[in-house]
């Protein structure tokens, strides 16, 4: 099972684009290193937590970020089908290349954290669910 | 085939984790290229990508063609397989035959098919043992 939160508080309304997330503020809260981003980076407009892709496919929405323990290529493409805004690899799994090759490939920015998944999940909840429409600055991944 | 009708097939191969997704990245591709609604084409995509990895993890082999018309879009997967013995207990969320290794690949979860109707307008499958399985997905342009 998976679980999600989205900008603006529960309701996607909520989000204006002055108020969207940014990667930046996503690895920020998360301790993450950019394995691979785009100066062009996506904004953010919700997140998803989970390790079975299916689930993903039913409960994320376009601009979720996906965190997840699981490492491997089906991330990515399951990223890219469901028009996700970026990969947040968390447990400090290793990420190997191929997976960080078919991420560029396919344009899906992708971050790695020590973070467990709990907590890399709870830290980008309090940052989604708690932040105002309109608040702060827009700041490049 | 008329002239405002677009054709192409994949073929899709058995057990190619590797490659397992390249065909639903194609149609998704092609879609966005006919410059189609991108919550039509993500439907798409989505419902191509679960039926693929079905063909993926259980078919020796297949083909999923996709098949663009002014009215809509359709994807007709037929595989050379187990085929599935009873299709509405297949139907149901959760129920899974999947093994360990295929879920260790984030899929198995019994999600796939009940997950393809959720994204299709109009969607058929049928299926025979020891011979393969055939579906139909539809979504509507309007």
């Amino acid at each position: 099972m998976s679980r999600t939160a989205e900008t603006g508080g529960k309701t996607r309304a909520g989000a204006g684009p002055a108020g969207v997330l940014s990667l930046a503020d996503v690895r920020a809260a998360v301790n993450g290193v950019a394995l691979w981003c785009p100066d062009d980076a996506p904004a953010v407009t919700g997140v998803v937590a989970a390790d079975l892709m299916s689930d993903v496919l039913v409960d994320a929405r376009p601009g979720f970020v996906l965190v997840t323990g699981l490492v491997n290529v089906q991330v990515i493409r399951t990223a890219a089908i469901a028009d996700l805004a970026a990969v947040v690899f968390a447990r400090g799994k290793a990420v190997p290349d191929d997976v960080i090759d078919l991420a560029r490939q396919m344009n899906v920015p992708v971050f790695a954290s020590h973070e467990s998944l709990f907590e890399a999940a709870g830290r980008l909840y309090a940052l989604v669910g708690n932040r105002p429409a309109g608040a702060g600055p827009r700041r490049q991944a | 085939m008329s002239d405002a009708e677009f054709v192409h097939a994949y073929d899709v191969v058995g057990a190619d984790f590797t490659n397992a997704g390249r065909a639903s990245t194609g149609i998704k591709e092609t879609l966005k290229h006919m410059g189609l609604p991108s919550t039509l084409i993500r439907r798409v995509a989505i419902a191509a990508y679960e039926a693929e990895m079905n063909l993926v993890m259980y078919a020796r082999r297949g083909t999923m063609t996709l098949r663009v018309t002014p009215n809509d879009v359709t994807i007709d997967v037929r595989d050379e397989g187990p085929g599935i013995p009873d299709i509405a207990l297949a139907m149901q969320e959760g129920y899974s035959t999947a093994t360990p290794e295929m879920r260790e690949l984030g899929f198995g979860a019994g999600m796939g098919l009940p997950n393809i109707k959720r994204n299709t307008d109009d969607f058929m499958i049928t299926s025979q043992v020891d011979r393969g399985t055939s579906l139909v997905m539809t979504v509507h342009m309007s």
